[in-house]
């Protein structure tokens, strides 16, 4: 009966373009696990994680998200924490990469190394976090489709001579992405270019979709890698970027 | 001790009149942290067919208020790998278990069977049938399992074939009969453009919105039917698993109200047996 848990609603304030919520909760998500939590809904919210400290958690939300509705101190059911999060132990240079939607679950892990860089990408600079939102040892690089900030372009067609995620890619001993899933197999080649035979988990990619029941029993997160189809819930959602593409 | 099948040699007696619905619990022990396995009347295992089957493509599930329309294909790893995977932990389940087993023809059912026989983990089959299934292709499937196997069958009706297939087969010996599937449903895509006919995802309807449907099925068939029925669809509450009861429902089946509140299913059972008299559960 471990893995059905309450947490307290604590506080929630803007962080635009999310709000960040605060719980208190004895029973913590690693990064990149998640947690279902019952907001009244037909179906339990996916919680990942995007702050770990001591007594809880909190979450970055879109604006109008359910748990807006809570009061502070008010209890919400919660189920987890489920999955395989982000393998980070042992690591010296962690390269983060995102697209700023996603961003979130990668949050846990700007500190997780002595180095860490993060390379962000967004259709406008707009659509960007401030730059002051993170920690100053991180190493940002910037990519905006129209090229308001940053590099020219997308993570699709970043693969240019002066490309910072190629770069990155050769500089990295550990990379955490968090992206749309249509973009992992090109960064699988991009590894594969890049690094000689990389070790297992050398590249580890969170996939965001819908999970029901977190358990693997209703078959809606079924995700296919070269190893045949796989559950989200239970063998990800953090996959080996290599799962993704030969 | 509830039977399900009362005529049948060996019987299928069930503890408590709840359980979860094919396609809502997986194949065993994936609720092992969240469900008190001993409240189960049985496990009814997600859809099994004979050879391994793909999940559909995504989008697999659409939220229309309180309705989900969920498409997954059924992805299973076809049988044999099933019973190498499972057939350990169903005997160390304590409960009974019921394969849900999807069948192209009964040639293929006939294949299934005879993989099951000796699987003594096993103890009844439900026997999917899906909305085009015709009065003779069902008890020709119903026909294949009783020629070829001891297992006590109940089979899951299509919400749009109980009047055509309820009573055919309870003529034809069925041991008890699902009411129903879920009914199948399209949504347009909710990222879906302006542009021209939006594309639109097919599936089957879950949620609270069915429980109406439900008891109208329960209320019509089950004077007609000399056959135990199990209730399935949008029971989300002890009151709505009285109200199938009431009706004259053997038992129910929750199916995915379980994803939100797997707990349900055991509070659901000691309120029942608690109706009962019964406190020891």
């Amino acid at each position: 009966m471990s893995k059905h848990t309450t947490a307290i609603f604590c506080e929630a304030h803007p962080e635009p373009p999310f709000w960040r919520v605060q719980f208190e909760t004895l029973n913590l998500p690693r990064p990149g696990c998640f947690l279902l939590a019952d907001f009244g809904g037909p179906l339990r919210e996916v919680l990942f994680p995007a702050g770990l400290s001591a007594g809880g958690f909190s979450v970055l939300v879109p604006p109008g998200h359910p748990v807006q509705r809570l009061l502070p101190g008010e209890t919400v059911d919660l189920l987890g924490p489920f999955g395989r999060g982000f393998q980070t132990e042992q690591v010296e240079r962690l390269l983060l990469v995102a697209e700023a939607h996603l961003l979130p679950p990668l949050l846990p892990l700007l500190e997780a190394a002595p180095m860490v860089t993060l390379v962000l990408a967004a259709p406008t600079r707009a659509l960007l976090p401030p730059a002051r939102r993170f920690p100053p040892s991180v190493e940002l690089h910037l990519i905006t489709q129209d090229g308001s900030v940053g590099y020219a372009g997308t993570l699709e067609t970043c693969h240019g001579a002066d490309s910072p995620l190629l770069e990155a890619v050769q500089w990295a001993d550990r990379i955490c992405a968090s992206c749309d899933s249509a973009f992992y197999p090109k960064l699988a080649r991009i590894v594969r270019q890049q690094r000689l035979n990389p070790p297992a988990n050398f590249a580890q990619a969170l996939i965001q979709i819908a999970m029901p029941c977190g358990v693997g029993a209703c078959e809606v997160c079924r995700v296919q890698t070269v190893n045949g189809e796989r559950r989200a819930c239970t063998d990800g959602p953090v996959f080996d970027v290599l799962d993704f593409g030969l | 001790m509830i039977e399900l099948a009362p005529n049948h040699k060996f019987g299928l007696p069930i503890a408590t009149p709840v359980m979860p619905a094919a396609g809502a619990f997986g194949y065993g022990d994936e609720y092992h942290d969240l469900v008190d396995y001993r409240c189960l009347g049985a496990l009814v295992t997600h859809p099994i067919s004979l050879h391994p089957r793909r999940a559909a493509h995504p989008p697999r599930i659409i939220l229309r208020g309180e309705t989900l329309l969920i498409h997954t294909g059924h992805p299973n790893p076809g049988l044999n790998a099933i019973l190498r995977q499972f057939r350990e932990l169903w005997a160390r389940l304590g409960l009974p278990v019921i394969l849900h087993v999807l069948a192209a023809n009964p040639a293929e059912m006939v294949e299934v069977v005879d993989k099951l026989a000796g699987e003594t983990a096993i103890h009844g089959i439900e026997l999917g049938l899906d909305e085009h299934t015709s009065v003779e292709k069902a008890l020709a499937l119903l026909r294949s399992i009783r020629l070829n196997s001891d297992f006590p069958v109940i089979v899951r009706l299509p919400f749009s074939g109980v009047a055509t297939l309820a009573q055919p087969l309870a003529e034809a010996g069925v041991d008890a009969l699902t009411l129903t599937s879920p009914p199948r449903g399209v949504l347009p895509l909710p990222e879906a453009s302006g542009d021209g006919s939006p594309p639109l995802m097919r599936g089957r309807l879950y949620g609270p919105a069915l429980f109406p449907l439900l008891l109208h099925q329960l209320h019509t068939w089950i004077p007609r039917l000399p056959v135990p029925v199990i209730a399935c669809g949008g029971i989300s509450s002890t009151a709505d698993a009285r109200a199938c009861l009431a009706l004259g429902a053997s038992a129910v089946q929750l199916d995915a109200v379980v994803w939100r509140h797997p707990d349900l299913l055991a509070t659901i059972a000691k309120e029942l047996a608690y109706d009962a008299g019964n406190t020891a559960l």
